[in-house]
C-alpha cells in the first residue's frame, strides 16, 4: 500500500474542491479494498445466511408446501393457525417452557457448584477442569442422545443401579412424566462452557474481600450470597442470556430421544422438534417458516426482558467502587 | 499522462474466483453439471429408441435397508452389461430423508429419472403433476407386463392412468414363533382366526412360557385402519376429507383389548413400546432375542428378523385376526413403487430399466424378493429354488393372502402422517394406553379432531 497511488501523481488538481474529492476517493478505495477482503464472507453470508433469512420472512407469509410449484399469500392465516387453530403447537410451546424454565437455572447452578468446586489449586486441578468441560464437547452431538435413550433404557444402566434400590424399572423415554426430565438432565449435564466461564469470574474476585469477610465472622454460606454472587451476577447475566436461547432452540437430544416424535404425549414436543416436523415432515413449510419467525420474537422478547430487569440485579465493578 | 495501475482491490477480485473454485472443487460434486450434461444428448436420445447407442445418463433413487441398496447396486450393474450406452447413477436413504431429499429435489426441478414411490404419497406426486402416465411405454410393449395379473398392476393406477409399476407385494401378517408354541403347548392358530383367539392365545402363551404373548406395535395406525377393514369399511372417506366409518366401538373395543394384554403382562407396556420398539427396526423387535411369541409387522421385513434371530429359529406368518364373523383385514399392498418423473430427459431408457427391474430373471436372482414378492408370475418360479426359508415363508404367506384378503383399499390420504403425529398417537392410543383418559372419551374426541385436520387438509 506505500506505493503512491496514480491519483497522488496527479499534477495540477489543487484546488480545495479537488482535494477534497480526492480524499474522498482515496478513502472509498481504501474501503472497497476492505470491502474486498471480506468478500468470500460476505458472500457467503448473504446467500446462506441472508437470502434464507429473507426468504422464510416472505414465506411466513404463504403456504408454500414445497412440492407444488404454486404458493399463495395468505396474509397472518399462518400467525392465525398457530395461535387459534393448532392445539399441538401450544403442546409444543407447554413443553419447551416447561425445559427452558427448569433447565436453564438448574444448569447454571449445577455449573456455579462445579466452578467453585474447581476453583482451588489442588494437584490435578487442571486434568478434573477438562474432565468435566468434556461433555459440553460432545453434548450437543447425537451420539450422546443415542447412548443417554440407551441408557435410561428398560435394560440400562440407569434401571441397573435403581433397582437394588427398590425403584421398579421402567422405561423412561415412554413415560410423559419422566421422559421431559431425560431431556433436562442431558441439558444440566452439558454444564460445561457456563461452567468455565463461572471460573474465570471466581479467579477475578479479589481474596481481599473473603479475608475482610471472615475476619468480620462471616460464614461460608454468608460469603457466597454477599461477595461471590454480586461479583458474579454480570457472568450470570452474561449464561442466563446465552443460555436461555439455547435452551429455547435445542433441537437434537428431544429428537433422538422420542424418536422424532416428540412422544410420549408430546411431552417431548420441544417448539423446534415441531417446527421440524411442520416443514420436512409435513412440507408445510410457510407454516413453518412462521412458526421460526414466532420463536425469532418470544426469545427476542426475554432477552430483552432479561436485559431490562439486569440494571436491578446485575452489578458492575463500577457501581461497587462507588 | 497518467499511469494506469490496476486498483489493489481489484486485482484481488481477480484472484478471488479461482480461490472460490479451488476450494469449493472438491467438495461438490457437481450437482449442475449433470442436468446439463443432460440437456446435450437429451433431444436425440428422447427422440430415437434405446437401441441408437446414444450414451444416456439416468438416475435412479431408492429408500431402503443396506442389503436393498446393495442389491440394487448389483442389479444396476447388471443393466449396464446389458446395455453399455446407459450408465445409471443412484442415491438412496432411509425413508424419512428420502422424501425430504426427493421434495427438495423437486421444487429444484432436479429429480432423477426413476424414484421408488409408496402407496402414501403417489396420488400426492401425480395431483402436482411429478410422475408421468406410462401406458404408452405399457402399450408399446416397452415394459412388459403381460406375466403380471392385474391385481398386482391396479394400486399403481391413478384416475385409470398406471403411473407406477408395483416392485413387490406385501401384506401385514403374525409372525409366530413356532418353538414357543410348541413349548407352551399351543396349536398354531388357523389364519381365520378372531381378535378374540388372538387374545386369548397370547394370554396363555404368556402365562405358559413367562414371556410376552405378543411384541410390540399393536397400537399402530395400520391396525386401526386394517380393523375397519375386517369389517368391510375403509379407515377414510373415498375423498379422503374424513373418516369412513360410523362405529367408534369397535376401536374402543380394540383398545379396551389392548390395555388387558399390556396390565396382564402379555404385551410389552406402551411406555416401553414408546421407549424401546416405535421408531427402531424389525431387528430389535421382541421376538428376536426371543422375549415374544408372537410379532405384527409387514411380511417382507421377516426376511431382516429371521435374519437376525438366527437360522436355528422357525417363524411362520399367518393372517392379522378379524372380527368375529368378519372378512379378512390382510390385503395385497405394492411394497413399493417405481415411476418415471417428469423432470426426466429420456423416459424411454428409464421405461427399459422398469421393464428390467420387472421382468429380468437374473436380476431377480439378485433382488431376491427383498421388495416383496415379484409381482411377475413367471419371476416368482424362477427365484423359488434360490429363497432361503424366510423368503419362501413371505412368499407362500402372500400366496395364503391372495386367497383371502380385503381388496386393496384406496390410498392414504396425504394428511395420514400428520393424523398420525399429532393427533392418533399422542392424543388417541398413547394417551389411552398411558391410562391419560378412557377409550371412550378419546375415540369420540379423536372423530372430531381427526374430521377437522382431514376437511382443512
Amino acid at each position: 500500500m506505500s506505493r503512491a497511488s496514480p491519483l497522488e501523481l496527479r499534477v495540477g488538481a489543487t484546488t480545495a474542491v479537488s482535494a477534497q474529492v480526492s480524499a474522498r476517493r482515496r478513502a472509498l478505495r481504501r474501503n472497497l479494498t476492505g470491502y474486498a477482503f471480506i468478500a468470500p464472507w460476505l458472500f457467503a453470508f448473504l446467500s446462506f445466511t441472508f437470502l434464507p433469512i429473507a426468504a422464510s420472512a416472505f414465506l411466513a407469509f404463504t403456504d408454500y408446501n414445497v412440492l407444488s410449484q404454486s404458493l399463495h399469500w395468505v396474509g397472518l392465516d399462518n400467525f392465525d393457525r398457530m395461535l387459534f387453530r393448532d392445539p399441538r403447537f401450544w403442546r409444543a410451546v407447554r413443553a419447551t417452557f416447561f425445559y427452558a424454565l427448569i433447565a436453564v437455572p438448574l444448569k447454571l447452578a449445577f455449573a456455579l457448584a462445579l466452578a467453585m468446586l474447581l476453583n482451588n489449586t489442588r494437584r490435578l486441578i487442571t486434568s478434573y477442569r477438562a474432565a468435566y468441560y468434556a461433555p459440553s464437547i460432545v453434548g450437543a452431538s447425537v451420539a450422546v442422545a443415542v447412548v443417554w435413550r440407551e441408557m435410561f433404557g428398560r435394560g440400562g444402566p440407569v434401571n441397573a443401579v435403581l433397582e437394588p434400590l427398590g425403584i421398579t424399572a421402567k422405561a423412561w423415554s415412554g413415560d410423559p412424566a419422566t421422559a421431559p426430565w431425560m431431556i433436562i438432565l442431558l441439558a444440566v449435564w452439558e454444564f460445561g462452557s457456563p461452567m468455565l466461564i463461572f471460573l474465570a469470574g471466581l479467579k477475578q474476585i479479589p481474596h481481599e474481600f473473603y479475608e475482610a469477610a471472615a475476619l468480620d465472622g462471616a460464614g461460608a454460606w454468608q460469603k457466597f450470597l454477599r461477595i461471590t454472587v454480586p461479583m458474579l451476577t454480570p457472568l450470570i447475566f452474561f449464561n442466563l442470556v446465552l443460555q436461555m436461547i439455547f435452551g429455547f432452540t435445542v433441537f437434537t437430544s428431544a429428537f433422538i430421544i422420542s424418536g422424532g416424535s416428540g412422544a410420549p404425549l408430546d411431552s417431548v414436543l420441544l417448539y423446534s422438534l415441531y417446527l421440524y416436523q411442520t416443514g420436512f415432515k409435513d412440507f408445510q413449510m410457510g407454516y413453518a417458516a412462521s412458526m421460526a419467525w414466532a420463536l425469532l420474537l418470544v426469545v427476542g422478547a426475554f432477552t430483552a426482558l432479561i436485559f431490562r430487569s439486569s440494571s436491578y440485579w446485575v452489578h458492575y465493578e463500577a457501581d461497587t467502587a462507588r | 499522462m497518467r499511469r494506469i495501475a490496476l486498483p489493489d482491490w481489484l486485482r484481488l477480485m481477480a484472484v478471488l474466483p479461482l480461490v472460490l473454485s479451488a476450494c469449493s472443487a472438491p467438495a461438490a460434486p457437481s450437482p449442475p453439471a449433470a442436468p446439463a450434461q443432460q440437456q446435450a444428448t437429451a433431444a436425440p436420445g428422447a427422440a430415437k429408441p434405446a437401441a441408437s447407442g446414444e450414451a444416456v445418463q439416468l438416475r435412479f433413487a431408492w429408500w431402503g435397508s443396506q442389503d436393498r441398496h446393495d442389491r440394487t447396486i448389483k442389479a444396476i450393474q447388471l443393466f449396464q452389461q446389458q446395455h453399455p450406452n446407459i450408465t445409471i447413477t443412484y442415491e438412496f436413504a432411509g425413508f424419512n430423508d428420502y422424501w425430504t431429499k426427493m421434495t427438495t429435489q423437486a421444487s429444484g426441478g432436479n429429480l432423477p429419472d426413476l424414484m421408488q414411490q409408496d402407496y402414501a404419497y403417489i396420488s400426492q406426486w401425480t395431483a402436482n403433476n411429478l410422475i408421468i402416465p406410462l401406458d404408452d411405454y405399457v402399450n408399446s410393449g416397452s415394459i412388459n407386463l403381460s406375466d403380471v395379473p392385474k391385481s398386482s398392476i391396479d394400486g399403481g393406477r391413478i384416475n385409470g392412468k398406471l403411473i407406477a409399476v408395483n416392485l413387490g407385494n406385501n401384506s401385514q401378517t403374525v409372525a409366530l414363533d413356532v418353538a414357543a408354541f410348541e413349548k407352551a403347548g399351543v396349536a398354531l392358530p388357523s389364519q381365520n382366526w378372531s381378535w378374540d383367539d388372538f387374545e386369548q392365545i397370547a394370554t396363555t402363551l404368556h402365562q405358559k412360557l413367562g414371556i410376552w404373548g405378543v411384541g410390540s406395535g399393536l397400537s399402530d395406525i395400520q391396525m386401526w385402519k386394517s380393523l375397519y377393514l375386517g369389517y368391510g369399511q375403509w379407515a377414510f372417506t373415498p375423498d379422503g376429507k374424513g373418516l369412513g366409518y360410523q362405529d367408534d366401538q369397535k376401536y374402543i373395543d380394540y383398545l379396551k383389548m389392548l390395555q388387558r394384554l399390556q396390565d396382564g403382562g402379555a404385551a410389552p407396556s406402551q411406555q416401553e413400546d414408546i421407549a424401546q420398539y416405535r421408531t427402531s427396526s424389525v431387528e430389535s423387535t421382541p421376538i428376536v432375542p426371543g422375549k415374544a411369541a408372537m410379532q405384527y409387522f409387514w411380511s417382507n421385513q421377516l426376511v431382516a428378523a429371521w435374519t437376525a434371530a438366527g437360522a436355528d429359529r422357525k417363524f411362520q406368518l399367518t393372517h392379522l385376526p378379524r372380527p368375529k364373523g368378519g372378512q379378512a383385514e390382510n390385503y395385497l399392498k405394492p411394497s413399493q413403487f417405481i415411476s418415471i418423473t417428469s423432470q426426466s430427459k429420456h423416459p424411454q431408457e428409464a421405461a427399459m430399466f422398469v421393464d428390467f427391474i420387472t421382468n429380468d430373471v437374473e436380476a431377480n436372482k439378485i433382488l431376491l424378493g427383498e421388495r416383496g414378492v415379484p409381482i411377475s408370475t413367471k419371476i416368482q418360479d424362477a427365484i423359488k429354488p434360490m429363497l432361503t426359508p424366510a423368503q419362501a415363508e413371505a412368499q407362500n404367506y402372500l400366496a395364503r393372502v391372495e386367497k383371502d384378503n380385503s381388496p386393496l383399499p384406496p390410498p392414504d390420504p396425504a394428511a395420514l402422517s400428520k393424523l398420525n403425529d399429532s393427533i392418533f398417537l399422542p392424543q388417541l392410543v398413547d394417551a389411552v394406553l398411558l391410562k391419560q383418559t378412557t377409550a371412550e372419551a378419546a375415540v369420540s374426541q379423536f372423530r372430531k379432531d381427526a374430521t377437522a385436520l382431514l376437511t382443512s387438509s
